[in-house]
């Protein structure tokens, strides 16, 4: 039986067009929100009125703690760094985090989870168990203690040279917290699918098992992926901003991050200086918001108990003789 | 055979199935520690002592006794309840996870109470009122909550009500000199002080747990109501509730009483759950309202590499994990008939 | 009245009551109990297991020492001990008070002294100090009133070492010759008696009754409160929750309090030091000549007045030696040679003479966590200056505490950060341990000339000779540059109105005295 290419896909786009109201909107806003901070976060060195840790200009050293005012819009830290340019270069360095993490964790989580759903046995029994203990795990905890083991262990590590190693550090904590969460889902909707008539057909045609995967299930499953995608993202984002106010992860000296801008900033709120911590912490809210309002769109409108579909209204041409109606 | 007899089959099954969970989680614990780099005493005289004279107290504090041996010592230990000594300050860590783990219960069900009154509350409002501006107001609530980070959120709640306005205590259990003169049998101060008749150090308690729980609670509730709300809407389409509407059932009546209880069956999963995220979330929260709970006392301990300490501190945390995943599949066994055993 | 209505109308009940209670919430203690808040946790009360600031702090307010320094100065005198003497150089006798009790009741006696210091070194707890009386061959009781030191060899610093709380005098009867006693359990004959740890949570220290000395206890009951952040700390001492906060709050949290109603900010000689540290066998450079113009040229180019202002906001002074001021015999070697003030017309000369290509490449490397959050804008600080001055190019390193103390000491850092905080305020506490051929530093660093003179001045007992044996050795400290002292940190302490005492007990010893601390 031919399968459409991309045939899963084309269903989740076809239901976005269909859904009505709300989910819609819901879901528009949420990718612009992301959309804006990855633009951000790539065009960081033009957007950024300085750089992450740059504390002078023009042989001048910036004041510390200054409130906002038109040199610094969002005033200077007590490093006398420029809060604006930290909160934009920090968004570079949550989008890395965040695409790394995400990547890494679809990449081991869903094979896993595909074969494992598919071929079963012990494989399968194996392996869920080890899913199912790093699922038991607090993530926090995890990601703490993953963070801890890989500090400066990633320096000669390839993506450390194009990244930083505290990024790869941070990325690989939030990977380990997830890849569970990816294989359950994707191995459950595969154990589900697999009994349906075109694949036990396919099979029964003689088609290889890769090709069964590959092709036919694989598509059907992987419509789950992007709004635990996006949650995942979310999530990542509030993990990596734990682990850089508890300090661990991403060193100071090399990127710019929310969580431990926060974390310096919790001094200087007790003495009247909000804009160290209020603006990296809208930033924090903003982004998780846009990654949290696309999957709930997605959501809305791909999950089939819950979703309105638009009804339009056939068009009943006029009998012979009379209007259109 | 008889649905009791196969629940008993499904429970012990399900136990059967837990050990080597749980075996998995415990030699992943050791491991993990027992690669971390550092010993306890480089971190607490490093830079104060020459690396040699380190080296030999570390050889001599056994240190580098051969990671085989260690890890049998270590399940030997943990399945005899022996879970050791810490190396940084001497207590045992039966003793912390008595003391600070009573801190970090209390808090965390003080905080699921509030998760669960604000999500079920604003979860059915949004679900009843769907697509309504009280809807998405609901939802964007859930999602603000949640987005926002705890730390920060907490530090915020403790100046505007600690320092501004004077109402709240703003960090620990309970003021220093309470602390001194309670009496503590379970270490849950709520109740041991109402055990021994202490009505001020009961009403010192509680002002104490009102910020934590509310800071940590918030973040829970914003996923609880996102889940409400969805399964409201779910079992609100379902057949026996346009049945009851048939039969002209109030509108009211159809959500609280019918549509209601059947979307509280995932919830339950679910809140169980939550129960990672509350220990995730502890942590920060314990730190930022100096709250003596397990969370914060792991941070501490990791810091200083008092790996017994930490070993010990996850252990039980992940038993605990499982063993509440456990307890609910089972409710969910037992009372939902549709899960098959 | 279904569940959902029940608990809403709970919630709204439980707000209500708590607002009006606002009025009734619990603050600080009555006039006999001072509260003192502090973010550094203690290890073991027991002396032979404590090597750390906080467990010392309460160890000196439980025990007596033979020796003690008294508050405001910098010499040791006798506590426990009616006099001590060295009987020839490398015999110390001490005779003990009369009539000196432990708080339950037993008599103190050479026997407990003995004991005290033979159960340190068969203990040698790896979170003791044992190692500080590697020069100790035996000790003696030759009668109830009598202790009798045997010395390896002559130590001027002796006297000093018996004022360290590691070796605080344990009652015999009651503790363990070859384990530690519990904290919660300990006995000693000081001020004080520890009437419970909650490790993690807080130490209450009750007013000994039976202490035999004419100085007791001003108040009757001392809390140690512990705390996770010093923000949260810091809201504490503003809100009244504890009466003092000291150890450790944040310069922008000391600025803030400077201007709190009810809260004064209290300073005093401190002698914690920060400094730079040159490995010299990895540093950059083609001969030693060349190495030691870098080294004097990012000594002529660091400004310390920018630093303590900048950063710590003034809550630490520029140190120009590594002996710090308030000590007996500082000086200030830096200051003498190089000025004050940075120079970079010299740094460049100095660079110039010695043949040194610049900008100079220097890699220096700090950590994050150990010596507080501020170093990272210590260290922004430094690179900023020395990058300017267009002398040098910084790269900064940062790692995180245990793999930075493993490294550091084995060779893998070219330039790095390091605190020093004393054993005992004797200038040998600052400059052996930095200067000596075998410094726990392993830096290669080997002047002939300057382990002479730290030799002579371990053994000599004459003051005014050993005050030039220090000055010499301050000088060449100077001039080779092995290590670059920065600063040196006042000990600040944020104290409600009304709490006084605070500042009496701030000297060199850094021994908290709860005893001399009274509350309105």
């Amino acid at each position: 039986m031919h399968m459409p290419k991309f045939a899963g896909i084309r269903r989740m786009a076809a239901r976005i067009q269909e859904a009505k109201g709300a989910p819609r909107w819901i879901l528009y806003v949420g990718v612009g929100i992301v959309v804006f901070f990855i633009i951000l976060a790539i065009f960081a060195p033009l957007i950024a009125p300085y750089g992450f840790d740059q504390v002078s200009s023009d042989g001048m050293r910036f004041p510390k703690q200054a409130s906002p005012s038109s040199d610094h819009l969002f005033g200077t830290t007590v490093q006398s760094t420029d809060v604006l340019s930290r909160t934009i270069w920090g968004a570079r360095t949550a989008i890395e985090v965040v695409v790394l993490s995400v990547i890494f964790s679809i990449a081991i989580g869903v094979p896993l989870g595909l074969v494992s759903g598919y071929i079963g046995g012990k494989l399968d029994r194996g392996l869920v168990l080890i899913m199912d203990a790093l699922f038991a795990f607090p993530y926090l905890l995890l990601a703490i203690v993953v963070a801890f083991l890989l500090t400066d262990k990633l320096n000669d590590f390839f993506l450390s040279n194009l990244f930083g190693a505290g990024i790869v550090t941070a990325a690989v904590a939030i990977t380990v917290v997830y890849i569970p969460q990816y294989f359950r889902v994707v191995r459950n909707h595969v154990i589900s699918v697999r009994e349906e008539p075109y694949v036990e057909a396919a099979r029964a045609l003689g088609a290889k098992r890769r090709t069964i995967i590959g092709r036919y299930i694989f598509y059907n499953v992987i419509q789950n992926v992007p709004a635990l995608a996006t949650l995942n993202a979310a999530d990542a984002i509030l993990t990596l901003a734990a682990l850089g106010f508890l300090g661990y992860g991403i060193q100071p000296t090399e990127a710019a991050e929310w969580g431990y801008d926060i974390s310096r900033a919790i001094d200087d709120v007790g003495a009247g200086i909000w804009w160290t911590g209020v603006f990296p912490g809208m930033a924090i809210v903003l982004l998780v918001t846009g990654f949290t309002l696309v999957g709930e769109g997605l959501n809305d409108v791909l999950n089939p108990l819950i979703r309105y579909r638009r009804i339009r209204k056939p068009k009943i041409p006029a009998a012979q003789g009379q209007e259109a109606s | 055979m008889s649905r009791k007899g196969s629940l008993r089959t499904y429970v012990l099954t399900r136990l059967v199935l837990a050990i080597p969970t749980v075996l998995i989680l415990l030699t992943m614990v050791f491991l993990l520690m027992r690669v971390a780099p550092g010993n306890p005493i480089q971190v607490a005289l490093g830079g104060h002592l020459s690396q040699q004279e380190i080296d030999r107290r570390s050889a001599e504090a056994g240190y580098d006794k051969p990671i085989p041996a260690q890890y049998v010592e270590y399940l030997g230990d943990v399945f005899t309840g022996n879970l050791g000594t810490t190396l940084t300050d001497h207590r045992t860590v039966t003793s912390i996870i008595v003391e600070n783990g009573s801190a970090t219960l209390e808090l965390t069900i003080a905080a699921m109470l509030v998760a669960l009154v604000v999500g079920l509350t604003v979860g059915i409002l949004a679900g009843r009122f769907r697509d309504t501006p009280i809807d998405l107001g609901g939802r964007l609530f859930g999602i603000v909550v949640y987005a926002a980070p705890v730390f920060f959120v907490g530090y915020l709640l403790q100046l505007l009500f600690g320092s501004t306005l004077h109402w709240l205590p703003t960090s620990g259990r309970v003021g220093p000199v309470t602390e001194f003169e309670l009496d503590t049998t379970t270490h849950l101060y709520l109740i041991d002080s109402l055990i021994s008749g202490n009505f001020n150090a009961f009403w010192d308690a509680v002002t104490h747990l009102i910020l934590p729980a509310v800071t940590l609670g918030l973040l829970v509730s914003g996923v609880l109501i996102r889940l409400v709300r969805v399964n409201l809407m779910q079992t609100m389409r379902g057949d026996y509730v346009e049945a009851a509407r048939a039969r002209g059932v109030s509108e009211r009546r159809v959500v609280l009483e019918h549509a209601f209880r059947n979307a509280l069956i995932p919830v339950v999963t679910v809140a169980g759950l939550q129960f990672a995220i509350l220990l995730g979330g502890a942590i920060l929260t314990e730190q930022t309202f100096n709250w003596p709970g397990i969370g914060s006392e792991l941070v501490r301990y990791l810091n200083e590499r008092d790996y017994i300490a930490v070993q010990g501190i996850i252990t039980v945390f992940a038993l605990a994990v499982v063993l509440v995943s456990l307890l609910i599949d089972l409710i969910n066994a037992f009372i939902d008939p549709r899960v098959r055993y | 009245m279904n569940l959902v209505r029940r608990l809403g109308i709970a919630a709204v009940l439980a707000t209500v009551l708590a607002v009006v209670a606002a009025g009734c919430g619990s603050s600080g203690g009555g006039g006999g109990t001072i509260i003192r808040g502090t973010t550094d946790q203690p290890v073991s009360y027991d002396p032979a297991g404590a090597y750390d600031l906080p467990s010392y702090d309460v160890i000196y307010n439980v025990y007596q020492n033979l020796m003690t320094i008294p508050p405001g100065e910098n010499k040791p005198v006798p506590e426990a001990a009616e006099k001590c003497d060295f009987t020839n150089p490398t015999t110390y006798e001490c005779t003990l008070q009369d009539g000196l009790k432990f708080s339950d009741g037993d008599p103190l006696t050479s026997k407990d002294v003995k004991f005290s210091f033979d159960r340190n070194v068969e203990i040698a707890d790896p979170n003791g100090a044992s190692s500080l009386l590697a020069n100790m061959k035996s000790v003696d009781a030759p009668d109830d009133k009598t202790v009798v030191f045997h010395l390896k060899q002559p130590d001027a610093t002796w006297p000093f070492v018996l004022t360290v709380a590691s070796f605080a005098i344990v009652d015999s009867s009651d503790f363990p010759k070859d384990k530690l006693q519990p904290s919660d359990e300990v006995i000693g004959s000081g001020r004080y008696t520890v009437a419970s740890y909650k490790p993690g949570q807080q130490t209450v220290l009750e007013k000994n009754d039976a202490y035999t000395g004419d100085d007791p206890a001003e108040n009757d009951t001392a809390i140690v409160q512990y705390y996770d952040k010093s923000s949260t700390l810091k809201l504490d001492v503003e809100n009244g929750e504890v009466d003092i906060a000291y150890r450790s709050l944040s310069p922008t949290d000391i600025d803030s309090l400077r201007d709190a109603d009810g809260v004064s900010i209290v300073e005093g000689n401190g002698t914690e030091i920060r400094y730079l540290v040159f490995n010299l066998k990895l540093q950059e450079g083609t001969s030693d000549a060349q190495k030691l113009a870098v080294r004097q040229a990012v000594a002529q180019t660091v400004d310390r007045e920018a630093i303590a202002k900048n950063v710590y906001d003034d809550t630490v002074d520029p140190l120009y030696s590594m002996v710090p001021q308030g000590l007996e015999f500082a000086t200030k070697a830096f200051a003498e040679k190089y000025g004050e003030s940075p120079d970079e017309a010299a740094a460049k000369k100095t660079l110039a003479d010695a043949g040194v290509k610049t900008p100079v490449p220097l890699e220096i490397w700090w950590t994050p966590s150990h010596y507080g959050p501020s170093s990272g804008d210590e260290y922004a600080e430094i690179k900023n200056q020395l990058d300017d001055s267009g002398l040098f190019t910084v790269s900064l390193k940062s790692t995180e505490w245990t793999q930075y103390s493993e490294a550091a000491f084995t060779n893998k850092y070219p330039q790095y950060e390091l605190g020093w905080f004393p054993d005992y305020p004797d200038a040998n506490d600052y400059t052996a341990p930095f200067y000596a051929k075998d410094s726990f530093l392993n830096i290669s660093y080997d002047n002939p000339e300057m382990n002479k003179l730290l030799e002579q001045e371990a053994a000599e007992t004459d003051e005014a000779k050993r005050a030039q044996l220090f000055k010499k050795i301050q000088d060449i400290g100077a001039e080779e540059v092995p290590t670059l002292p920065i600063w040196q940190g006042k000990q600040v302490a944020a104290v409600r109105d009304g709490v006084s005492g605070v500042e009496d007990t701030f000297d060199p010893s850094f021994i908290f005295r709860y005893w001399l601390i009274t509350k309105d």
